[in-house]
């Protein structure tokens, strides 16, 4: 049976974008092997500037 | 399971719920215990999410996992990717649900439990879940387009005009009521504005650390921010008691609010990351967080509801929070947590680009506006429980309640109520506060709520001061950071509208187009809320149901545009799935716009107001009507004179909205129903067969494109 704690700090790194930088890294290095990635500095400051881009409505 | 397990669970689930519903009906004098409420709530949902919801899944959508959703279709690892269920339904839970579950019903508990439980409940189900989850749909068929471009393609021009006006002026109106509801948390409170105004160097240091020291550590850096928010908390009760440094942060009204404008203009004009993005985390961390916290007091202490069932307010509408009857101010006053026509924002945009799987919608656009509803049952529980003297006490316009103890008690009095004076001071000095006199806004009195709740479960009174503050902090932080997000959307669309005329508005990079749209926002919303902070009527009272007429009116337009395209699917049959909230809510939205015009009653009518106000300047003195209402001098008189001329002209403006937008509607569906539904008329993305399962998983065998189901 998987440990509810190992369980519950999967969830909050996959909801929080912790763990987008590896994911990310994974698919870059399957499908681009030739090109180099970006750092994660990089990766992160873009994604965020994506994100906010539009920003979305909140509710109140 | 079996099917016959299956049918004795829901008929024990049935029986519980109709077991408690009929304890907080029937019960007569003595006081009733909240968890009759909550497993009332409970029931209900689980009856509601596992039959209707499916219904109108499998009936009325007619969702199909087959179909690739446009997270698959169009994935490009940025704002189209299909997300873990559970992942999305955190976010979209995060984006709905803010500070309005919990100031609306703390409002109405004016009348009583009752039929603000009801509404949360009934009206969750019916009509909110409903709007939440439909919209979804749509908008994922249509690979995530807007509330408003839908608007636009499935009604007409005029349909989406009319949506566009809405959507910025609720803006313009929420931001108002929610800057409001924390100038009133932190008026005259050292403590309060000690740790909120210590929230900007701690988003500050958040932001840098997660641009540049370890970019992406977003849990690291939560851990720390909410670690500081708390020595804030801590550090706002020492600053509050010492000499020098008490006086100088305890700030007035217009301080605050001055203080408040200034901040979202900057942080409107700021990159995201030095500000928002920060608090973003910050805030939904302390959001799940506070939430989980009162759901665990609540089930810990079980207090009973102190307030009675119905009280006089809820029928001659003389309340002193806010006027007016229960219908149709009860559902106009809780909108977040029934029907809130701001998830449909939400729902249509981000959300439909990142589902996996069309079934995966009533989990995500239903439960999650389930768990809204509950934490807005929660509120509602935690206002209930306070003594209904200290309730009036912290709630009735400024104006009437006077400035002391004893003035207050005789005013609570005056509405029927009893509360000592000293109860009144005690309570102020066990949160730590000079004075709870006249703190309206719903905020202040959550907080007293769930410190006492907290507090009966960790600390007792020792510690209510600080479960005061940390309630107070929650709640402003994430109003501030939605204050912060709006302003930037609004500023956005401002940037927009301008393109139009001066193309270089659209480039939201260009500065002097992000100074004079972030301006122009920050004037609208800082406009109402200096109007609200001096409203002699009381702000809260005044501008309250307008915010609420505003949210409903944008329920209409999306449930206008639900049962459009539910027609022309060709649904006409199913099509009271969304017609009769949609009726319901215009009935609501037009009743409430009707009195708040034309009602002769000055303390309800806007231009009975006015023409008070106009006969008290004639006279050359503050009539009896207008000193009744809370004006004092005829420089208040004045004011009213105008807020009411601006209130007034604004509920005008929404209820033309409204017709506008369902009569231009009602065209649409008489075409249709006389030529007969055509699909091809729908402008859905076409069907693409799905190589994915129900975990994001890619299918191995792939079959021939085109072999709908």
């Amino acid at each position: 049976m998987p440990n509810p704690l190992i369980a519950i700090w999967d969830y909050l790194k996959e909801i929080s974008g912790e763990n987008a930088y590896d994911k990310y890294l994974a698919i870059h290095t399957a499908t681009h092997p030739d090109k180099s990635p970006m750092t994660r500095g990089e990766f992160y400051r873009a994604r965020q500037d994506e994100k906010y881009a539009n920003p979305g409505s909140r509710c109140p | 399971m079996n099917r016959a397990g299956s049918l004795a669970i829901w008929v024990g689930v049935a029986v519980v719920g109709a077991i408690c519903w009929g304890m907080l009906a029937l019960s007569r004098g003595e006081t009733v215990n909240a968890a009759w409420l909550l497993f009332a709530a409970l029931a209900s949902y689980a009856i509601a999410y596992r039959f209707y919801a499916r219904f109108i899944q499998r009936k009325v959508l007619e969702t199909d996992d087959s179909r690739a959703t446009p997270a698959e279709r169009l994935n490009n690892g940025q704002d189209f990717e299909p997300m873990d269920r559970r992942v999305l339904f955190g976010h979209h839970f995060a984006a709905i649900a803010g500070a309005g579950p919990l100031v609306g019903p703390v409002l109405a508990a004016q009348m009583g439990y009752l039929p603000g439980t009801i509404w949360i409940i009934v009206g969750v189900i019916l009509a909110g879940a409903v709007q939440d989850m439909t919209t979804l749909f749509f908008s994922m068929r249509r690979n995530g387009k807007t509330l408003g471009q839908m608007a636009r393609e499935e009604i007409g021009p005029i349909g989406g005009v009319a949506a566009l006006i809405a959507v910025l002026s609720i803006m313009v109106i929420l931001l108002a009521v929610l800057a409001l509801v924390v100038v009133n948390a932190l008026a005259q409170s050292p403590w309060g504005t000690f740790s909120i105004a210590m929230t900007i160097p701690i988003a500050l240091l958040m932001g840098v650390y997660l641009r540049f020291l370890r970019p992406g550590r977003v849990l690291e850096v939560s851990l720390i921010g909410v670690g500081l928010l708390i020595l804030a908390i801590v550090g706002g009760g020492w600053i509050s008691e010492s000499s020098p440094y008490g006086p100088a942060w305890t700030f007035g009204a217009n301080a605050v609010a001055i203080a408040l404008i200034a901040y979202g203009f900057i942080a409107s004009v700021l990159p995201v990351w030095v500000l928002l993005a920060p608090r973003d985390y910050l805030s939904t961390f302390m959001k799940v967080g506070t939430i989980l916290l009162l759901a665990i007091g609540i089930a810990l202490t079980l207090p009973a509801m102190e307030m009675p069932k119905a009280t006089e307010f809820a029928f001659n509408g003389e309340g002193p929070v806010f006027a007016g009857a229960l219908f149709p101010f009860v559902f106009i006053t809780i909108a977040c947590g029934a029907l809130s026509g701001f998830h449909s924002l939400i729902a249509s945009g981000t959300t439909p680009k990142l589902i996996q799987k069309e079934s995966q919608i009533r989990f995500i656009g239903y439960g999650a506006m389930l768990m809204e509803s509950f934490v807005a049952v929660m509120a509602i529980i935690a206002a209930t429980t306070l003594d209904p003297g200290v309730y009036f006490a912290m709630n009735a316009n400024p104006s009437l309640l006077g400035d002391t103890a004893q003035s207050a008690s005789q005013a609570v009095n005056g509405f029927g109520f009893q509360v000592d004076p000293q109860t009144l001071t005690q309570t102020a000095q066990n949160v730590g506060e000079d004075s709870i006199i006249g703190r309206t806004g719903g905020a202040p009195t959550l907080a007293v709520g769930m410190a006492q709740i907290f507090s009966g479960v960790i600390g007792g009174t020792v510690l209510q001061a600080f479960w005061y503050h940390f309630a107070i902090m929650f709640e402003a932080l994430f109003i501030l950071t939605t204050v912060d997000a709006g302003t930037r959307v609004g500023r956005f669309m401002i940037q927009d509208l301008l393109g139009n005329v001066v193309p270089a508005f659209r480039n939201a990079s260009w500065l002097p187009g992000n100074l004079v749209a972030s301006g122009l926002i920050v004037a609208g919303w800082g406009y109402f809320l200096i109007a609200g902070v001096n409203d002699p009527l009381g702000g809260i009272n005044q501008l309250f149901p307008l915010f609420g007429i505003a949210n409903q009116l944008l329920a209409a337009v999306a449930l206008t545009v639900g049962t459009t395209i539910l027609i022309k699917m060709g649904k006409l049959r199913y099509a009271w799935v969304t017609a009769l909230p949609l009726l319901w809510d215009a009935a609501v939205t037009l009743t409430a716009s009707y009195q708040k015009i034309f009602s002769a009653n000055p303390s309800l009518g806007f231009f009975a107001q006015r023409t008070e106000a106009q006969k008290s300047l004639q006279a050359g003195e503050v009539n009896d009507v207008m000193s009744a209402l809370g004006a004092q001098s005829l420089e208040d008189v004045r004011q009213v004179m105008t807020n009411t001329t601006v209130d007034g002209v604004l509920s005008i403006i929404f209820a033309v909205a409204i017709i506008v937008v369902i009569a231009d509607a009602a065209r649409v569906w008489i075409g249709v129903m006389r030529s007969g539904a055509r699909p091809e008329d729908l402008s859905e993305a076409p069907y693409e067969e799905s190589r994915l399962d129900s975990d994001g998983r890619e299918v191995e065998t792939r079959e021939p494109v085109g072999a709908g189901s």
